[in-house]
């Protein structure tokens, strides 16, 4: 080692002269190669580039991706009138394609189609068969027998319904399609998560 | 930055230390969570089923095999009670009741699906396995009563389950078929 480094790190020309030192680094002081000492004591420039370690960035992305594709669906969402709000229920199935009969607080539509007034029905007071209803399943009926003449019709409609629309509405709107050819009526809801037993 | 180390180099060769760019990588899983993260679908829809128990037209190829009519669970919604009645044909084979909670907020009728379940255990006629028919349940509501009731009277019809068996697998289904009493 060279005399002017030992004094540079030492900072007393004398070892033996002083039996206490002035508090300072111990670690790593007595390394004898200059351009070593000055890089293990944190001396000489920084580099500018800073490498960033991005496998825990990635890993974060795969993941989201993977779960973001389990929970897609290509069959995209049913729409549902703006103006329902559907009720909960726990014991439910899967929506199926058939026509769908929407009963909001004013008015009933057949696919999007308006096909009579709530109201009308409520001040009525009593059931009844709701004509123009009738008349749209009536004709998806026979439009879906022209396409498949060999298949038995399904018979299969689904009931979208707010939930403070009266019974009486429900009943009468349930009861028109049975009539149009549609027993098998299933309500449409949102569904709520069973509590763990 | 990703990088693949296959050792050696040196000697003034070519560096066999290899940076692979990640950039793109990136960019593609970026785009990919967008894409799906718009098109995702958050509120799932389902359906509780109901039947208007409408008989098909006759088949006269088929002969008729006169049966005695089998029990039928009436539900009757009243003001503060619910009313179970088993009625075979005109018969009224039992009558109950439990009671109707008022409710708020979430409607679900937690002690009327356990009565139902009791009854059903009772009277049910459809309880095995390999018997693919349903019992019978008509409901019998005020024509004010509020959508959203109803749907909680059949959620809790529908929550009394039997094991049946479909396609050599046993299959939790309700017991009950249910539809509407009109007048």
């Amino acid at each position: 080692m060279s005399g002017g480094a030992n004094k540079r790190r030492h900072g007393h020309h004398d070892p033996h002269s002083h039996a206490i030192h002035k508090p300072g680094r111990r670690l790593m002081h007595k390394v004898p190669l200059n351009f070593v000492f000055t890089k293990v004591m944190g001396g000489g420039g920084r580099n500018v580039n800073a490498s960033l370690n991005l496998t825990a960035f990635i890993d974060f992305l795969i993941v989201t991706v993977i779960f973001l594709l389990m929970s897609f669906s290509a069959s995209g969402e049913i729409a549902v009138d703006k103006n329902i709000t559907l009720p909960q229920a726990e014991n439910v199935q899967e929506v199926l394609d058939a026509p769908m009969v929407s009963v909001n607080g004013n008015q009933v539509l057949v696919n999007g189609t308006p096909a009579g007034s709530t109201r009308a029905i409520e001040d009525v007071g009593r059931m009844q068969k709701v004509d123009e209803v009738f008349e749209l399943l009536k004709r998806q009926r026979e439009m879906w027998k022209s396409f498949n003449p060999q298949k038995p019709f399904p018979g299969v409609a689904i009931l979208q319904v707010d939930e403070n629309v009266s019974s009486l509405v429900v009943k009468s709107v349930f009861q028109t399609a049975a009539f149009a050819g549609y027993p098998n009526i299933s309500f449409m809801v949102r569904k709520r998560g069973k509590p763990a037993q | 930055m990703g990088g693949v180390d296959v050792g050696g180099g040196g000697n003034g060769k070519r560096q066999l230390n290899m940076e692979i760019n990640m950039i793109p990588f990136i960019d593609l899983l970026m785009v990919t969570i967008m894409f799906l993260l718009i098109t995702a679908v958050w509120v799932s829809f389902s359906r509780i089923n109901a039947n208007a128990q409408i008989p098909g037209p006759p088949n006269p190829e088929v002969e008729i095999d006169p049966k005695a009519p089998e029990k039928v669970l009436n539900l009757h919604i009243l003001d503060n009670e619910f009313k179970l009645v088993w009625k075979q044909g005109a018969t009224v084979v039992s009558e109950s009741t439990s009671e109707r909670p008022r409710l708020q907020g979430e409607f679900k009728y937690d002690e009327l699906a356990k009565k139902i379940g009791e009854e059903w255990k009772t009277h049910g006629g459809h309880q095995d396995k390999s018997d693919k028919a349903l019992d019978q349940a008509i409901l019998h509501a005020d024509n004010k009563l509020v959508f959203k009731e109803i749907i909680a009277v059949i959620d809790a019809l529908y929550d009394v389950q039997r094991d049946m068996v479909i396609d050599n697998a046993d299959k939790k289904v309700p017991v009950f078929n249910m539809s509407f009493s009109v007048r």
